[in-house]
Parts: structure tokens; sequence; C-alpha cells
């Protein structure tokens, strides 16, 4: 069984290009028949994806409303190896701080521009629980479409993954999600008809073994996970650093719809079924929306 | 790089395209190799069997060769979002602190 540990430490890895199986799936897969080999990328796409990973050393780019946005990029989302609890929900041991003592460094962009955006009066958060997007300020009262079993009212929670923080003139942005790589069966080196004039030369070359991928594991340059799972990988978003903002929320209590009959019969059939639904819905309330200052990022603070 | 080679290695097959129109032949290689519905995947051995059960619907399937086989329980759990919150501080707990401290 996949641990916790393992499953976050592949999902949330701090690879320039993140392993395969986290990338956008569907126009990957095909039937055709290629030369089998994993981790193989076609010479076009492999400048792509060293061009990509070079830029996206970090996750996350400030930009100005208002004027043309020069995308930069900030770090990649902390590594967390969280503990297995229930759900997933108690306090994530980062290994950051087990390991190196000075944190990532922010990226040039976000240290610019992060006491800017932090000045401004109001801000705004997209935070994502369970996946779902929530736009967010503080003060609001969110209605969440499912009901947490575990959160009393009074329980303070920490929202920790976020997309966007924003203000008026201002926003954070999570890097863009990665090139999407195909699968090993998929990728096929071009091979340019010498006739047709080109000076281009390629040549076809044998794709590396996967044993040899494999074990090279996911370097950058070959960019494959051991083990491309590309469906695991559908519709997976990047997320901001989570040591760039503060979101607290408590849970104010449960609501519930009122109660729904539903008739469940069919044709010629006098005997009617009732079922009666009266779904729950957990409510919280954003106490704190708080954007961190670039020396309290830097000096590796907890909490607060 | 490891010259050692991992003992069993695994097809991990996908079903890309249905089989409705198909005969019933083609449709009973997929039920038995597990692949019930579109996009869903199996691991199978690498065998001379399994090999030909691919070969005769090679059309329909996505295939790789892994060392790793995934259960159903794994691939979900790659599959389930993180929450994307913790709880700093549970109510229970604090009632629990302020008892423990009179």
């Amino acid at each position: 069984m996949l641990s916790l540990n393992l499953k976050r430490a592949l999902l949330e890895s701090r690879l320039p290009v993140p392993p395969t199986f986290l990338l956008p799936w569907a126009a990957s897969l095909t039937t055709v028949s290629h030369t089998t080999g994993a981790g193989n990328v076609p010479p076009p796409l492999l400048n792509t994806v060293q061009q990509v990973s070079a830029e996206e050393q970090a996750a996350g780019s400030v930009t100005r409303k208002a004027q043309t946005p020069k995308p930069k990029r900030v770090d990649p989302t902390t590594t967390l190896a969280r503990s297995a609890t229930v759900a997933g929900t108690e306090r994530p041991t980062t290994p950051s701080t087990l390991f190196s003592s000075p944190v990532a460094p922010l990226s040039e962009s976000v240290r610019d521009l992060l006491p800017l955006l932090q000045a401004q009066g109001s801000h705004y958060i997209t935070a994502h629980i369970h996946d779902r997007p929530y736009l967010i300020t503080q003060g609001d009262t969110v209605r969440l479409p499912f009901f947490m079993k575990d959160a009393e009212p009074g329980d303070v929670l920490r929202l920790n993954k976020a997309t966007n923080i924003g203000s008026r003139d201002y926003t954070l942005k999570a890097s863009a999600p990665a090139p999407k790589l195909k699968s090993a069966t998929t990728t096929t080196r071009m091979v340019l008809d010498p006739t047709t004039g080109s000076l281009e030369s390629h040549s076809r070359v044998m794709p590396a073994t996967s044993l040899d991928s494999n074990t090279a594991g996911a370097s950058a340059a070959m960019a494959v996970a051991p083990h491309f799972i590309p469906h695991i990988a559908k519709g997976k978003v990047s997320y901001l650093d989570e040591r760039l903002f503060v979101c607290r929320a408590v849970v104010m209590g449960m609501e519930s719809e009122p109660m729904r009959m539903k008739e469940k019969t069919k044709r010629r059939n006098r005997k009617i079924k009732t079922v009666r639904s009266k779904h729950r819905y957990t409510v919280l309330k954003i106490k704190e929306v708080r954007i961190r200052g670039v020396e309290e990022i830097e000096g590796g603070g907890e909490l607060a | 790089m490891s010259l050692t080679t991992p003992s069993v290695r695994f097809f991990r097959i996908t079903l890309l395209r249905s089989a409705i129109g198909l005969p019933k032949r083609t449709a009973g290689v997929l039920a038995a190799l597990g692949l019930h519905k579109r996009l869903r995947t199996v691991y199978h051995p690498v065998t001379q069997d399994v090999a030909g059960q691919i070969f005769a619907v090679k059309e329909l399937v996505d295939v790789q060769e892994v060392d790793q086989k995934l259960s159903d329980g794994q691939m979900r759990e790659l599959r389930r979002p993180g929450p994307g919150f913790w709880v700093e501080k549970r109510v229970g707990q604090q009632a629990q602190e302020e008892v423990e401290r009179t």
C-alpha cells in the first residue's frame, strides 16, 4: 500500500519537471504502437522541456495588473511529508525544516513585488479544499458542498493549497502546469526525409532502455517517472508555495438542506418507493488571509 | 546505473477504445484482461500469454512496461487529491488542556 508519505513526495516533488505521472493525459495516449522505451523524448520536445524546466525553477509569478505581465517564477511548492493520520488533516511535518536549515530562496520577482502586494489593503485568495477552488477573502462565510465529519464548530483550519493570491493591483499566481509529456510508448524520433532539402539531419535513435530510465529516476533530463501514470495526472493543478501566505478558517457549524423526496417507480407499476435526502454542509468563516513578508519567509518562521 | 534486472516486469494496460461493434472475441479478450470500461487500467505480468492477449486488442489499448504493479486501491490513492487544509486547533483538545491545567 502506498504510504501517504510516498504519495505526497511523488505528487509534490520539487523537480524542475515533475514526474510524468503528474502530467495531463488524454491526448498523450495512443493505440499506435511505437518503439517501446521509457524516457525517450523527441529532440524538439526535449528542448522545450529543458527550456520550460529552466524557467520553472519556481512555482509562481507575481504579475501586476493593468500592465503587460512579465511571467516570473517563484519557488516550487514545498514538499510536504505528511504523517499518516486520519484523512491527513493533522499538522504536516515539512522535510525542509528537517534537512535544510536555510529555506529555499524566493525568486527575484517575488522578493521585489511581494512587499507591494502585501502593502495593499485587502487580499483575496483562491484556496483549494479537496482540489476544489474557493475564491475567498477575510470575513467570508463559505458553505462547503460537503460535510466535514471530523470538524467540530470552533475548530480552526489552516488552508494551505492556493493557486492565486491577489489584491487590487497585484496577483501572485502559481506556475503554469508542466508541459504535456507523452508516455513512453507514444514518443518517437523524427526522421526527416533527406530528399526534401532540409539541412537538418536527424537520425532514428533507438530510445534508451526502460531500465536505464528507471534507474535514472525522474531526472531533469529525462523527466519521466519510473512509471508513467497518465490518468493520475489528469487535471493536476500546481499550487503556490505555502510559506507565502497564511489562511485560516473557523468551522462555524453545519447546515442542512430542506428534506428532499425522490419518488422512484416504473410505468404500470403501482409500487412507489420514496427516497429521502437531507444533505449536510459544513460552514466555514475565513478569519485570516495574510501574506507573509519576505523576511518572515526567508527567516523560516513557523506558523503565525 | 544499475545493471540488475528486476525479477518481474508488468504490462500496464489502459483501454482507450471501446469494443462496441467489434466481434465478441475481442470483447472477450478485454474482459479476460479485466478491462470492462474505457480508460480503466490493469497490470499484468509480462508473459507470452498476456502479450498474445494484448496483441489481439492492440488497436484498443495503450501499453507500457513497468516494474511496479499497482492495485486499484493504490491507484485510487494516487488519484485522490490532498485535503488542502489541516486542523490547527480543535475545540475538544482545548477543553481537555484546560481541564488538565485546572
